[in-house]
C-alpha cells in the first residue's frame, strides 16, 4: 500500500508541478495546493500505513501507528494554509494592479 | 542558564505581538521598536559573552529530553549569526523612519520586522530539523509580509514570484524531512548525525542530501537557483531590501553549513559538486551585478557572487576554510545590509535608480560618497577590511587543497566585484555638479548616513581587529570539523 | 620605523582640521613636514657599514599576519626616493596648487599614498605588503581622479585601479602560494627556502602570479596602457606617484622577489624580454606625443622597461645599474615632471605643437630641463648621472649569462640590439621634448597666457634634481659604496664592488652610446621625414582599444547573457531550478546505489484505498484539462477531501479534521478569488512548452515517488516517536499522543504554527486596507 500512496503522492507532485509551470495565475496556486497536498500525503506514508490503532491510548491496546509525522502534517497543513491564504489575495491584488492574471505578462524590465 | 537559548527568539516576538495593539501611536511604536531592538542586541551580546566563557547552551523546549523533545542549540555559530542578525536590526530599524512612508509603518511594519528577526534567529538557533522548517515558514511568513507591504504594481508582480518559489521549496523542505525521518527515524540533528554517521550515509541518504541541498540552495541563492533574487530583492522599500540581503540567503548558507558539517559528510562527491557549484555561483553572480545600470539590481547581483564563496568554503570542506565561510558569512551579512541602506538612499535622493541618471552625487553628499568607496573596497576584499580576511581564508584553503582553478575563480569574481561597484562610484558621485536632476536634502541623507556608519564600522573592526575576531571564527571551524561535540553537547548530557 | 610608515596617515587624519587654516596658510605647508621628517629620519643609515634593521608589531598574530618591517639597502634606498622626491613634490605643489582648490582631499590622498608605499617596500610580511600594495592602488586612483568633474579624469582613474588591481591580486594568489609552500609570511625566510620553493611544482604559477603583479603596476607592456591616462592627475602627482615612487613598487617586488625567483632560467627570460619590449615600445611611442606629460609618460614607460630588463638579466652589473637607474630616473624625471608642470603653469598649454621657443621666457627653466633631457637621453657628458646608468645597461646587455635553452641563447644575441634600438628613441625623444619645448620659433600668441618665469618656489625643487643628478654625476662613487652596494646587495644577494667611473676607454659599451647618438640625432633632425611610420605601426591598432573593447565587451555581454536566462518569467524560473534539481539529484541517485525497493514491509492493499486513490488521480489530472471554474473548484476538492478520507484509514482522525476544515476554507477562498480573476482558460502553450512542461512534470513527480519508495525500504532506525507513545500519558497527563506531541512535546513547533497563521492574516489585512485608501484618497 505503501507503493501506491507514494505513487499518488508522487502523481499530486507531477500534476501540481505541471500547473505550476502555466501562465495563468490560478492555476499556478492550483497547483501550489496540489503539491501540497502531495507532501502531506508523503509525511503520512513514511510513519508506515496501517500499523496499529489511531494514537490516542487505550487499555490494552500496544499497537499504534506512529504519530510523529501525524503531528508534522498538522503543523504543515496550518502552515500551508496560511501561505495559500495569502497567496489567494496577492494573487487577487497583483493581478488587479497588473490589469493581468498571466504571469508571462509579468515580466517587467528594470528601470521602473 | 539554558534559559538564555530562547530569549533571541522570545524577545523579537513578544516585541512583535506587543507592537500589533499600539499601531494607532505610531511615536510610541517607533521608539519602542528601537528600544526594543536594543535591548533584543543587549542580551544577544551577553549571551554571546556567556557562550564563549562557558561553551553551548541547549535548551530542551518543554523539558522534553532531546532527542525527543525540540532542542535549541546555541552554540558559538549560531550566537555570532544571531548578534550579527540584530546589529543588521539595529541599523534598520534606525533607518526606517526616514525611508518608509507612514502607511508602511502603520500596516505592521515593525510587527513583520520583529517576527522576521524571530524566524532568522530561530532557525539560527534550533537544533531540531523540522523545527527549522518551521522557523523558515516564520522568516518566510514575514518577508511576504514585508515585501508586499504597501506595494504597488510592480512590487506586488515580484512578491508573487518569490512567494511562488520559497513556497514550493517549503514543501520540498518538509517533504525532504518526512523522508528522511523514514530513514533515520528521528528529527533532532544531533541524532540524525549520529545515525547518519552509523550507516556511513549509505544508500537513499546522499539523495536526500541533495534534496536538503537544493531546499537550502534555492534560499541561499546559488547557482542556477537564483532567478527569483534580484528583482525581487530590489521591489521593495530598501530597508526591507536590506533585511532580506542581510538576513535571508544567509540562513540557507548557515543552513547548507549546518546540515553538511554536521549530519551528510560522508560522500566527498557532494563536496566536489559544492566546489563547482561555487565556481558557477561566482562568475554568474558577478556577471548579473556587471549587466544592468541599475544601481540597486547591482546590488541584489552582488548578493550571489559572495553565497559562492561562502560555499566554497563548504565545499573545500577544513577547518582553514570552514572558518573563512564563518568570517565571510558575517562580513557579508553586515556589508550587504551597508550597502542596500547605501544605494537606498542614493536612490531616494537621486529619485531614480539609473546610474546613467546620476551624476556629481560627492560635491551634495560627500559623506555618503565616501561610505560608498569605503563599502566597495571592503565588499571587493580591499585590505584592512573585513572582505580581506574571510577571502583569505578562502584562498589560502583552496590553494591548500591544490584547487588553483577554483581560487583563480574566486580572484576574477573579486576583480569584477569590484568593477561593479566602481562603476557606480564613478558615474553616480564623480562628474560635475548637477543641480537640474534632483533637489538636495542633506537632512535626509543625514538620517541615511548614520545608520549606514555602524554597520560599517563593523566591517572595519572586522578587518583591522581580526586578531580578535578570528580565533572565534577558527574555534568554530575546529568545532564544526569534529561535529561529535555537537552531538555529545545535545544527547550527552 | 614603524611610526614612520604610519606618520604620513596619522596626519592624514589631521589635515581635514588643519584645512580650515587654508585662507592663511597653504595646507601644503603641514603635510610637507610629513616627508622631510621622513628623509631626515632615514638618511643617518646610509654609510659603508650599514645593516638591516628589523621591526615587528604584531597585527593578526592568529593569521601570522604581522607588522613585520624590514629596512635592507633596497628599501633604504626606496625610502629615501619615497621621502625625498615626496619633500620636493609637496613643497612644489603647494606653489603649483591654488588655494581655491580641495587641498584637504589632495593632502590627504597623497599622504595616504606616502604611507601605503613606504608600507611596501619596508614590509617584510607578504600580506601586509599586499595591503599597502592595493593601498597604493587606490590612493592613484583618487588623486589621477582628483579632477573628476573630467570625463579624462575619470576615465585614467578607473584604468589604473582596475590594470593595477588585478595585478594585485594576482601578486595575492602568488604570495598565499608561497606562504603555504613555505609555512611563513615572512619574506626574509622564503628566501632562505630558495633551493625548495624552485623544485616546487607550483613555482612557474608563483612566478607568473608575482611578476603579473609587478609588470601591471610597473606599466610594462602590455600593461603600461594605464600609465599615459594617468598624466590626468595633477603634474606634482605625476612626478610624485607615476614617475618617481608607485611604478617603481612593481620594480621593487621584482627585486625583492628576486633572491628566489632568479634562481630559474625563465624569470631571465620573461623579464628580460617584457621589459626589453617595454623600454623600445615606450621610447618609441614617446616621440609620437604631443602633449609634453604624454611624452614623459611614455618615457618613463620605457625607462621603467629598461630597470626591469637589468633586474632579468640578473648579472651583477646589471643589477647594480638597476639599482643606479632607479636612482637616476627619479631625479632627472622627477625634475622634468616638475618643469612640464611649470611650463602648464605659466603658459596654460602643454600641446608641443604650439610651444616653442620658450627659452627667453622661462630661462631658469628651461636650463633645468637642459640638464634633465640630456641625462635622460644618456648623452656621454661627465656631469650628467644618466650617462653612467645607461652605459652600465649596455655592458651588461652585452654580458648576458648562459643558459641551457635555446631562447637564452637567441635572447642573448638580440638584446644588445634591441637595447640600442630603444636608447636611440630614448635619445629621439629627450631632444625632442627640449627642443620642442624651448627653443625653435613658438607661436607665443596663440597660448592662453603669456608667458613668464615661474615663482622661486617651483623652481627650488627640479633645481634640488637637477644638482642631484650633476653632483652623482660627478661624484659617481659618493653615493656606491655607502648606498647603491647594499640594495644590489639586497636585490642579488651577494655583496657587489663595483666602482662607476666615466671613462673606461673605447669599449664596446661606448661605441654602442656613439652609435645612440649618431643615429639618434640624425633620426631627430629628420624626423618630419620618417614619421609617417606611425600610421603603418601601431597604426589604428591600440592596445587602449583593447582595453576599451574589454571593458565594453564585459558590460555587453553580462547584460545579454544575464537578460537571456534571467527574463522574468515565472515559469520559465520553475522550470530551470525543476530541470537542475532533476539531472542533479537523479545523478547522485544513480551513482550512489540510491534507489531500492523493499516489498517485505507494507500494508496490505484494500480495494476502498485504490479506489480513492483512482479517484485522486484522476481529479488531479483534471484540474490540468478543465477550464472551468466551478469543475476546478470540485475537482480540487475531490483531492483534498479524498485526502481526509485517507487521513481517516490510516489512524489520523485529528488530521482529518483539520484537514476538512482548512479544505472548506480554502474553497471557500478560491471561491471568492475565481469571482474576481478572469475564468480559467484554456492552455496555449505551444506543443513544444506542453511536452517539456510534462517532461519535467512527470519526471519530478517519479523522482519524488522513488525517494518516498526508497526512504520506506531503508527503515534502519528506530523512529523516536515509541517515547512519546511510552511517555504520553505518564508525563504529559493526555492519551491523545498527537495533541501532546503538539502542545507539550513539540509545543515550539505550534507556537511558531500559530505566529506564520498570524503573519499571514496581518498580512492579508495590510494587503487589502492598503489599497483601499489608496482608492479612497483617488
Amino acid at each position: 500500500m505503501e507503493i501506491i500512496m507514494s505513487i499518488l503522492a508522487g502523481t499530486l507532485f507531477g500534476t501540481g508541478i505541471y500547473n505550476l509551470l502555466q501562465k495563468q495565475l490560478l492555476r499556478i496556486i492550483i497547483g501550489t495546493v496540489l503539491i501540497s497536498n502531495g507532501a502531506h500525503l508523503f509525511i503520512l506514508t513514511m510513519g508506515e500505513l496501517k500499523r496499529g490503532q489511531p494514537p490516542i491510548l487505550r487499555e490494552g491496546v500496544t499497537d499504534y501507528v506512529d504519530p510523529l509525522p501525524q503531528a508534522l502534517i498538522l503543523t504543515s497543513i496550518v502552515i500551508s494554509f496560511g501561505v495559500t491564504s495569502l497567496l489567494l489575495v496577492l494573487a487577487y491584488r497583483a493581478s488587479k494592479e497588473n490589469q493581468t492574471d498571466n504571469m508571462d505578462k509579468m515580466r517587467g524590465n528594470e528601470y521602473e | 542558564m539554558s534559559n538564555l537559548a530562547a530569549l533571541p527568539i522570545i524577545i523579537p516576538l513578544i516585541s512583535g505581538i506587543l507592537l500589533i495593539f499600539l499601531h494607532n501611536r505610531m511615536t510610541v511604536v517607533r521608539i519602542l521598536a528601537k528600544v526594543l531592538t536594543l535591548g533584543n542586541l543587549a542580551v544577544v551580546a551577553y549571551i554571546a559573552y556567556y557562550i564563549y566563557q562557558n561553551g553551548t547552551i541547549t535548551l530542551e523546549a518543554g523539558g522534553w529530553q532531546a532527542p525527543y523533545g525540540i532542542v535549541l542549540v546555541a552554540d558559538m555559530l549560531s550566537i555570532i549569526l544571531v548578534l550579527t542578525t540584530n546589529l543588521v536590526a539595529v541599523a534598520a530599524v534606525f533607518y526606517a523612519p526616514s525611508s518608509l512612508s507612514n502607511k508602511q509603518e502603520h500596516f505592521y511594519f515593525y510587527t513583520f520586522y520583529f517576527l522576521l528577526i524571530t524566524g532568522v534567529s530561530g532557525a539560527f538557533l534550533t537544533g531540531d530539523i523540522f523545527n527549522l522548517f518551521v522557523f523558515y515558514e516564520v522568516m518566510l511568513m514575514a518577508s511576504y509580509a514585508l515585501i508586499v507591504l504597501g506595494g504597488g504594481r510592480i512590487q506586488l508582480r515580484e512578491s508573487i514570484k518569490y512567494v511562488l518559489i520559497n513556497l514550493f521549496s517549503s514543501v520540498l523542505f518538509v517533504t525532504t524531512v518526512a523522508f528522511l525521518y523514514s530513514v533515520v527515524g528521528t528529527v533532532n540533528m544531533a541524532q540524525l548525525a549520529e545515525r547518519v554517521g552509523e550507516v556511513e550515509q549509505k544508500g537513499i541518504l546522499t539523495t536526500i542530501a541533495i534534496l536538503f541541498f537544493f531546499v537550502f540552495a534555492i534560499k541561499a541563492a546559488l547557482f542556477p537557483l537564483y532567478y527569483w533574487l534580484p528583482n525581487s530583492y530590489v521591489a521593495p522599500n530598501p530597508v526591507v531590501s536590506a533585511l532580506f540581503g542581510a538576513l535571508l540567503t544567509k540562513v540557507g548558507i548557515y543552513s547548507i553549513l549546518r546540515v553538511f558539517t554536521l549530519i551528510f559528510i560522508y560522500d566527498p562527491n557532494l563536496q566536489q559538486f559544492f566546489i563547482w557549484i561555487a565556481g558557477l555561483t561566482m562568475l554568474f553572480g558577478v556577471i548579473g551585478a556587471l549587466s544592468t545600470n541599475n544601481i540597486k539590481l547591482v546590488i541584489a547581483y552582488n548578493i550571489i557572487p559572495a553565497v559562492g564563496f561562502m560555499i566554497l568554503g563548504i565545499g573545500l570542506f577544513n577547518q582553514t576554510a570552514i572558518s573563512g565561510t564563518v568570517y565571510y558569512l558575517v562580513h557579508d551579512m553586515i556589508i550587504k545590509a551597508a550597502l542596500f541602506l547605501l544605494v537606498g538612499a542614493v536612490a531616494y535622493l537621486a529619485g531614480t535608480t539609473d546610474l546613467r541618471k546620476i551624476k556629481g552625487f560627492m560635491h551634495h553628499y560627500p559623506v555618503l560618497g565616501w561610505l560608498f568607496l569605503l563599502a566597495t573596497f571592503v565588499l571587493a576584499g580591499i585590505p584592512p577590511f573585513s572582505g580581506f580576511i574571510g577571502k583569505l581564508l578562502l584562498l589560502q584553503a583552496g590553494l591548500a587543497s591544490d584547487r588553483v582553478i577554483i581560487v583563480i575563480i574566486g580572484l576574477i569574481t573579486s576583480f569584477l566585484i569590484l568593477l561593479s561597484l566602481m562603476r557606480i562610484f564613478i558615474q553616480c558621485f564623480w562628474g560635475e555638479k548637477d543641480n537640474d536632476a534632483y533637489t538636495v536634502d542633506k537632512q535626509a541623507a543625514r538620517k541615511f548616513t548614520l545608520p549606514v556608519i555602524l554597520l560599517l564600522f563593523f566591517s572595519v573592526v572586522l578587518g583591522i581587529g581580526a586578531e580578535f575576531f578570528y580565533p572565534i571564527a577558527e574555534s568554530i571551524g575546529k568545532y564544526l570539523m569534529n561535529p561529535e561535540i555537537y552531538i555529545d553537547s545535545v544527547l550527552k548530557e | 620605523m614603524i611610526f614612520t610608515v604610519f606618520f604620513p596617515l596619522i596626519i592624514a587624519i589631521v589635515i581635514p582640521f588643519l584645512n580650515r587654516f587654508k585662507k592663511r596658510i597653504h595646507t601644503g605647508v603641514f603635510a610637507l613636514v610629513v616627508p622631510l621628517g621622513i628623509f631626515l629620519y632615514f638618511i643617518r643609515f646610509i654609510g659603508e657599514d650599514f645593516q638591516p634593521v628589523s621591526q615587528q608589531v604584531p597585527w593578526i598574530p592568529s593569521l601570522n599576519i604581522m607588522l613585520d618591517f624590514y629596512l635592507d639597502g633596497l628599501s633604504l634606498l626606496f625610502v629615501l626616493l619615497i621621502s625625498g622626491i615626496g619633500a620636493l613634490v609637496t613643497l612644489y605643489s603647494i606653489y603649483y596648487l591654488h588655494k581655491n582648490e580641495k587641498l584637504g582631499h589632495f593632502y590627504v590622498y597623497l599622504l595616504m599614498f606616502m604611507s601605503a608605499m613606504l608600507g611596501v617596500v619596508l614590509s617584510d610580511n607578504v600580506f601586509v605588503l599586499y595591503s599597502f600594495w592595493e593601498l597604493t592602488s587606490i590612493s592613484s586612483f583618487l588623486l589621477i581622479g582628483y579632477w573628476n568633474h573630467r570625463e579624462r579624469s575619470r576615465y585614467g582613474a578607473l584604468k589604473s585601479l582596475l590594470v593595477t588591481v588585478f595585478g594585485g591580486l594576482s601578486m595575492f594568489a602568488g604570495l598565499i602560494l608561497l606562504s603555504i609552500i613555505t609555512e611563513t609570511t615572512s619574506i626574509q625566510e622564503m628566501v632562505l627556502q630558495k633551493e625548495m620553493l624552485l623544485n616546487n611544482d607550483y613555482f612557474p604559477l608563483i612566478m607568473t602570479f608575482l611578476l603579473l603583479g609587478a609588470f601591471t603596476k610597473s606599466a610594462q607592456f602590455p600593461f603600461h596602457i594605464w600609465l599615459p591616462d594617468a598624466m590626468e592627475a595633477p603634474t606634482p602627482v605625476s612626478a610624485y606617484l607615476h614617475s618617481a615612487t608607485m611604478v617603481k613598487a612593481g620594480i621593487f617586488l621584482v627585486a625583492r622577489f628576486s633572491p628566489i625567483l632568479s634562481g630559474s632560467e625563465w624569470f631571465f627570460i620573461v623579464v628580460s624580454i617584457v621589459g626589453i619590449i617595454t623600454l623600445c615600445w615606450g621610447s618609441y611611442m614617446a616621440v609620437r606625443q604631443t602633449d609634453l606629460k604624454a611624452i614623459l609618460a611614455f618615457s618613463t614607460i620605457s625607462q621603467l622597461g629598461m630597470i626591469m630588463a637589468m633586474l632579468g638579466f640578473g648579472t651583477e652589473v646589471a643589477v647594480f645599474a638597476a639599482a643606479f637607474h632607479i636612482l637616476n630616473h627619479a631625479t632627472f624625471k622627477g625634475s622634468l615632471f616638475m618643469v612640464a608642470g611649470i611650463v602648464d603653469h605659466e603658459t596654460g598649454s602643454r600641446d608641443i605643437r604650439k610651444l616653442g621657443g620658450l627659452f627667453t621666457f622661462l630661462p631658469i627653466t628651461a636650463t633645468l630641463a637642459l640638464f634633465g633631457t640630456f641625462s635622460m637621453a644618456g648623452v656621454p657628458l661627465p656631469f650628467l648621472n644618466g650617462f653612467y646608468s645607461k652605459e652600465m645597461f649596455f655592458d651588461s646587455a652585452l654580458n648576458l649569462t648562459e643558459g641551457s635553452l635555446t631562447l637564452t641563447t637567441f635572447l642573448r644575441n638580440v638584446i644588445p640590439y634591441l637595447a640600442v634600438f630603444g636608447s636611440i628613441f630614448t635619445f629621439v625623444y629627450s631632444m625632442y621634448l627640449f627642443f620642442g619645448t624651448f627653443t625653435g620659433k613658438g607661436d607665443i600668441g596663440s597660448l592662453p597666457k603669456r608667458p613668464h618665469e615661474a615663482p622661486v618656489g617651483m623652481l627650488v625643487p627640479p633645481a634640488i634634481l637637477v644638482v642631484g643628478i650633476i653632483l652623482i654625476g660627478l661624484f659617481p662613487n659618493m653615493v656606491n659604496q655607502p648606498f647603491l652596494a647594499h640594495a644590489a646587495e639586497a636585490i642579488s644577494g651577494m655583496k657587489l664592488e663595483e666602482k662607476i667611473a666615466f671613462w673606461h676607454g673605447i669599449t664596446p659599451p661606448f661605441r654602442m652610446s656613439l652609435t645612440v647618438v649618431g643615429i639618434g640625432t640624425l633620426l631627430f633632425v629628420f624626423r618630419n621625414k620618417w614619421k609617417g611610420i606611425y600610421h603603418a605601426i601601431p597604426g589604428p591598432l591600440s592596445l587602449n582599444r583593447v582595453y576599451d573593447w574589454l571593458l565594453e565587451k564585459t558590460e555587453s555581454y553580462s547584460s545579454r547573457m544575464t537578460k537571456g536566462y534571467m527574463n522574468g518569467s515565472i515559469s520559465r524560473y520553475v522550470a530551470l531550478i525543476l530541470t537542475t534539481i532533476l539531472l542533479v539529484t537523479f545523478t547522485f541517485m544513480g551513482f550512489t546505489e540510491g534507489f531500492v525497493m523493499d516489498t517485505s514491509n507494507l500494508a496490505e492493499v484494500s480495494t476502498l484505498e485504490i479506489s480513492i486513490a483512482i479517484v485522486m488521480i484522476v481529479a488531479a489530472f483534471g484540474t490540468i484539462f478543465s477550464n472551468n471554474n466551478i469543475a476546478a473548484i470540485i475537482i480540487l476538492g475531490v483531492v483534498g477531501y479524498g485526502i481526509s478520507t485517507l487521513f481517516v484509514i490510516y489512524r489520523a482522525p485529528d488530521l482529518a479534521l483539520t484537514q476538512l476544515i482548512v479544505e472548506t476554507v480554502t474553497v471557500a477562498l478560491f471561491l471568492l478569488c475565481f469571482y474576481h480573476l478572469p475564468k480559467l482558460r484554456k492552455n496555449v502553450d505551444s506543443k513544444r512548452t506542453k511536452i517539456i512542461n510534462s517532461a519535467i512534470a512527470i519526471s519530478f513527480g517519479t523522482l519524488m515517488t522513488m525517494v518516498a519508495i526508497s526512504s520506506h525500504s531503508s527503515k534502519w532506525f528506530e523512529p523516536i516517536s515509541e517515547y512519546f507513545i511510552e511517555t504520553s500519558e505518564e508525563l504529559a497527563g493526555g492519551d491523545n499522543v498527537v495533541n501532546v506531541i503538539l502542545v507539550d512535546m513539540r509545543g515550539l513547533d505550534t507556537l511558531f504554527e500559530i505566529t506564520v497563521l498570524g503573519i499571514a492574516a496581518l498580512g492579508i489585512y495590510g494587503l487589502i486596507r492598503l489599497r483601499n485608501k489608496k482608492e479612497e484618497n483617488e
